[in-house]
């Protein structure tokens, strides 16, 4: 009704749309400000570069700005619909070293809160372990992001599991986002051109995690020359290729990225391995002005192979096709078919036997984007996965192996949803974006469900209180495609943008998401065979309600900016399981789960100097994550009593300095500072002696914690001045990781040692100072 | 499968073990709560009848003294109602008994009466496959230098059979626990596995393999993982107090630690070749 009315008091409007680009290589740039002071309205760029805007007729200035690039100023006069292409110059470095600057500003106008961005050349530019960059690294420097400590893969936001995040590649799903465990992310930078984070207020066009969504773009390739690049480090090395297919019309990227066949030195002096390698593609073609072809591709696996007796790949795909179509000037359009599986396989000769287990998805989905006028914005689509989930396939591995083949019994899944939301001006001083997406999740055939006595595939066991799996009284089967259990949602959002001044604002924002698909794993970080299972008759789907409040101020001409958020959310629905769970190659998982229920909530400060010689940031988030498992009935106990405990990624305080200063063009210096709460754990309350061997003995869950975690590392890097541009350039990056030496425990276990008896604790402690460095080149 | 988790924190570990160190960490401790070992086993070519049943405390995780429990009524009972009392050697918290009747299949109940509570769990004995060939191999284990011994037997394929391994080393001071249960390799020859890369030729191990039910299997597992010291890692769950199959029936909530089992067992002796 807002919009119709809007819609119906409008004057004579013309419309300006085009792409904005980099100038050197043709690439779209992702959120570019376009605003215009006349009107003082804006728009940014979306995932493909693209801009509209309508207006009445007159004279107006478009001021272009985008982070590392040079403010474009161009006075227009708009007598009729135009297309404007622009092509933005770098201001910083070659090899996108970029000075530390996310925005030239805090966007204090749209309502868009708790996003963070990154550019891949300040990724580059924090110093990591070995010299490997890293993005997903990167985001724990950003407040709200925590992961369960080094070598730890996945991430956690804002107290949320791992399992929580949506992490898109150019659209597609990644399930495993880690490479040989969490040393290193699977994202090979050079191959990257823009991340962006949500870790509230998001947007209906994202569903299907609870968490975050973490929104990864690849760099579309050169379409004006052939370009190589690439770098060596003491991990990996790298090397990208890309160029024209038709000058100005198509271009193609290839880049590969493989460690060095034995990572670590332990390893070497055996016929052992362990390396991993990733490959991506990127081909675009534009058809005319209104039709783009996109094509995506990644193929990532991680190999470890020991002695003969053990073998273990894992690794994602994806495949992508996109068509980016223009009905008219203000309504844009993108048609996506995408491919994404995550594959595990071990082959353990030991034992004479063979696993592979994964997940399998197809995705269509279709967005548009509807430019109504310079106030209204509208974005709707509709989009379906079909999930095929393997949970395990036995095989023996040799003709003397005791394994009898099993196929443990496939899951199946669709979920189509749709969406609409808006993003509208309501004042000079007040935006708003609201939306709503229903979301609707089937559990499908071919299957044979377990039915069990009251419904409960747990029983409380009132005499030892204790939880144990129940023994079905029966089964059902279902055919193949049969719908075995429905559910759909209604999941509301909701942002409001209120400008105190040209330079401050404050914003609030709501949202509700579904999530239908459950990570079977109860450690603290994800390890790379952990399973996904759709939610079904016994798993019900979690359920997010998100508030966030907001402040947000640029200052000293937007020299620095400074974002405060505070944030309360609470999840239905999230799965906790009984004592001494087995989940491995366990057929009925509903016997050894509950629903439980978790909440977080805390306060994210970020202080940043935009820029100048020394630029960067100071984050500080002060946060509690729990969860709790209440018993069904009075008579059963629940999880740890019932009570509210400690997730294993509750991190109370987490303070991240991150930092760059720029002595001169051939030399740059960088310093990253990590200090937090160390990971809730259990500590023994005692021991007891059983059959001859020393058992500790427990209280309740997560009471305890592990010393804090902090660690300084710092960075320098190179650039020799060339002789003459445009050929060779190369670059090297030095730097320290764990400076000092922080001997910070990954984990602290207690055990009887095996020679003496005696009981002792072990702290196991991964990275001492690790000194790396890298070279970098582009021709 | 518990191999298969193994498999990923021993990765984990050999990926990065020269970082590791013993430090002191302060810990609580509750209050003492009653521990009750009562693994009752029928060796095969035995008679069964000398069994023990011992009775400790929990304690603070660093003392190196466990606290024994005297003054006890301890006594099993059968199906036809025939008890077999326990009588304690004095002050030594184990309690002995000499005319035990073992008996596949039958099922029995335990009784402990200690300070005006009474103590109940009752478990049925379980059969197990006789030890048949036993294997080494030197370069075994997943790098390829440790000894590996396995040790076979036959599942019997018509019914679900669970099983616990107990190896002693003569190099070790503690012995070496693994369960498995036959989902796999039902109806199959299968094996123990024990890698070792300290013991050494000469050595001795003794290898008793015990037929168990799913409870006690369930139970092992979790005892296994709490021992093995695993709480507090990346791969850990959420570590808690295992709880067996006794049950204090004159107050639920002040339970004893511990399990009552009956078990068949075989028994090898190995030297290391």
């Amino acid at each position: 009704m807002l919009i119709t009315s809007l819609l119906s008091f409008s004057q004579e409007k013309f419309t300006i749309s085009g792409t904005i680009s980099d100038e050197k290589n043709n690439e779209t740039l992702i959120g570019v400000n376009l605003y215009i002071p006349e009107i003082k309205a804006g728009i940014t760029t979306n995932e493909y570069g693209f801009y509209s805007i309508s207006i009445p007729k007159g004279n107006y200035t478009l001021q272009i700005t985008y982070l590392g690039y040079e403010t474009v100023e161009e006075t227009i006069s708009l007598e009729k619909t135009i297309k404007r292409n622009f092509e933005l110059n770098e201001t910083g470095e070659q090899l996108d070293e970029v000075i530390i600057s996310e925005k030239t500003s805090t966007n204090t106008r749209r309502p868009e809160m708790s996003v963070n961005k990154l550019s891949i050349g300040t990724i580059k530019k924090i110093p990591v372990v070995l010299g490997e960059v890293d993005v997903l690294k990167a985001l724990l420097t950003l407040p709200g992001v925590t992961n369960a400590g080094e070598g730890q893969s996945g991430f956690n936001v804002r107290g949320g599991g791992a399992d929580q995040n949506l992490i898109l590649l150019d659209e597609a799903t990644i399930f495993n986002s880690s490479h040989v465990f969490g040393f290193f992310s699977v994202f090979n930078p050079d191959a990257i051109k823009d991340l962006k984070l949500y870790k509230g207020g998001i947007p209906s066009r994202y569903g299907g995690r609870v968490s975050s969504v973490l929104e990864i773009y690849q760099k579309d390739g050169n379409s004006n020359n052939f370009s190589i690049n690439g770098g060596i480090g003491l991990v990996s090395s790298r090397l990208l290729a890309e160029g024209p297919i038709v000058k100005d019309k198509g271009s193609f990227l290839f880049a590969g990225r493989g460690s060095y066949a034995h990572l670590f030195l332990k390893l070497a002096n055996n016929p052992n391995s362990a390396y991993f390698y990733d490959l991506n593609t990127k081909l675009n073609y534009k058809l005319n002005t209104n039709n783009n072809l996109f094509l995506s591709g990644y193929f990532g696996r991680d190999v470890f192979s020991l002695n003969n007796s053990f073998k273990n790949t894992y690794g994602n795909a994806t495949l992508n096709l996109r068509w980016n179509h223009l009905f008219s000037d203000k309504l844009f359009s993108n048609l996506s078919m995408i491919y994404s599986d995550y594959y595990y396989g071990l082959d353990l000769d030991l034992i004479g036997f063979t696993w592979e287990s994964g997940i399998k998805n197809y995705n269509i989905k279709y967005d548009f984007k509807n430019y109504i006028t310079d106030k209204v914005k509208l974005n709707y689509g509709i989009n379906g996965i079909y999930y095929d989930f393997n949970p395990g396939t036995i095989n023996p591995s040799n003709t003397t192996s005791g394994i009898n083949y099993r196929q443990l019994e496939k899951k199946y899944a669709f979920e189509p949803s749709i969406y609409i939301d808006a993003e509208q001006k309501v004042s000079k001083s007040l935006s708003l974006s609201y939306g709503l997406r229903y979301s609707m999740f089937y559990r499908l055939g071919s299957s044979t469900v377990n039915l069990y006595e009251n419904n409960e595939p747990v029983i409380f066991n009132q005499e030892l209180q204790i939880y144990e799996k129940a023994t079905p009284i029966d089964t059902k089967y279902f055919g193949r495609n049969k719908v075995i259990e429905s559910f759909n949602n209604l999941e509301p959002r909701m942002a409001a943008a209120y400008q105190l001044d040209e330079n401050q604002s404050i914003k609030a924002s709501y949202n509700r998401m579904t999530q239908y698909l459950q990570l079977i794993s109860n450690t603290a970080s994800p390890t790379p065979l952990d399973i996904w299972t759709p939610s079904d008759s016994y798993i019900k789907p979690q359920i997010l309600d998100q508030v966030a409040l907001g402040y947000f101020k640029n200052f000293y001409d937007d020299k620095y900016s400074l974002e405060i958020e505070t944030f309360y959310k609470k999840i239905k629905n999230r799965i906790d399981y009984i004592d001494g769970a087995d989940l491995i190659a366990n057929e009925a998982i509903e016997q050894i789960i509950l629903n439980g229920e978790m909440r977080a909530y805390g306060l994210e400060v970020l202080l940043r100097k935009n820029t100048g010689k020394l630029s960067g940031w100071i984050a500080y988030t002060l946060s509690r994550s729990e969860q709790r498992t209440p018993g069904r009935n009075t008579t059963e106990t629940g999880i740890n009593n019932g009570q509210w405990y400690r997730s294993g990624y509750d991190k109370l305080h987490n303070l991240s300095i991150t930092s760059s200063y720029e002595f001169n063009k051939e030399w740059t210096f960088g310093a990253n500072f990590v200090l937090q709460t160390g990971q809730p754990v259990t500590f023994p309350n005692g021991q007891y002696v059983y059959q001859g061997i020393t058992i500790p003995s427990y209280g309740l869950r997560n009471e305890d914690k592990l010393p804090t975690y902090h660690h300084l590392d710092i960075s320098a890097t190179y650039v020799p001045k060339s002789v003459k541009k445009k050929t060779w350039q190369g670059e090297w990056v030095f730097s320290i990781y764990n400076l000092y030496g922080r001997k910070n425990a990954a984990s602290i276990s207690f055990r009887q040692n095996e020679t003496t008896g005696s009981n002792e604790a072990i702290r196991l402690s991964i990275f001492g100072i690790v000194p790396g460095i890298s070279y970098n080149f582009k021709f | 499968m518990k191999i298969y988790k193994f498999t990923l924190v021993f990765l984990f570990t050999i990926l990065l073990s020269g970082c590791e160190d013993v430090i002191n960490v302060d810990l609580n401790t509750a209050a003492p709560k009653l521990v009750i070992d009562a693994s009752i086993q029928w060796r095969k070519g035995t008679l069964g009848n000398e069994q023990k049943v011992k009775l400790t405390t929990t304690t603070g995780f660093y003392d190196t003294v466990i606290p024994t429990v005297s003054g006890a009524v301890v006594f099993i009972t059968n199906s036809d109602n025939t008890t077999f009392s326990f009588i304690e050697t004095p002050n030594t918290g184990e309690y002995f008994c000499t005319d035990f009747i073992p008996e596949i299949n039958e099922t029995y109940v335990l009784t402990v009466v200690l300070n005006g509570q009474t103590y109940h769990a009752t478990e049925t004995l379980k059969s197990v496959s006789e030890l048949t060939t036993i294997t080494q191999n030197d370069e075994g284990g997943f790098t390829g230098t440790e000894i590996e011994i396995k040790s076979f037997f036959n599942d019997p394929g018509d019914a679900d059979n669970y099983y616990l391994f107990q190896f002693k080393s003569s190099h070790a001071a503690i012995p070496v626990f693994d369960v498995f249960e036959d989902k796999f390799i039902q109806g199959n020859e299968s094996f123990g596995l024990y890698i070792n890369e300290d013991i050494a030729s000469g050595d001795n191990l003794d290898i008793t393999v015990y037929g168990i039910s799913k409870r006690y299997f369930d139970y092992m597992r979790k005892i296994i993982t709490v021992a093995g010291g695993s709480s507090g890692g990346p791969f850990s769950t959420p570590p808690a107090t295992v709880r067996g199959n006794i049950i204090n029936s004159t107050n639920s909530n002040n339970f004893a630690l511990g399990y009552f089992n009956l078990s068949e067992t075989d028994f090898r002796n190995y030297v290391i070749q």
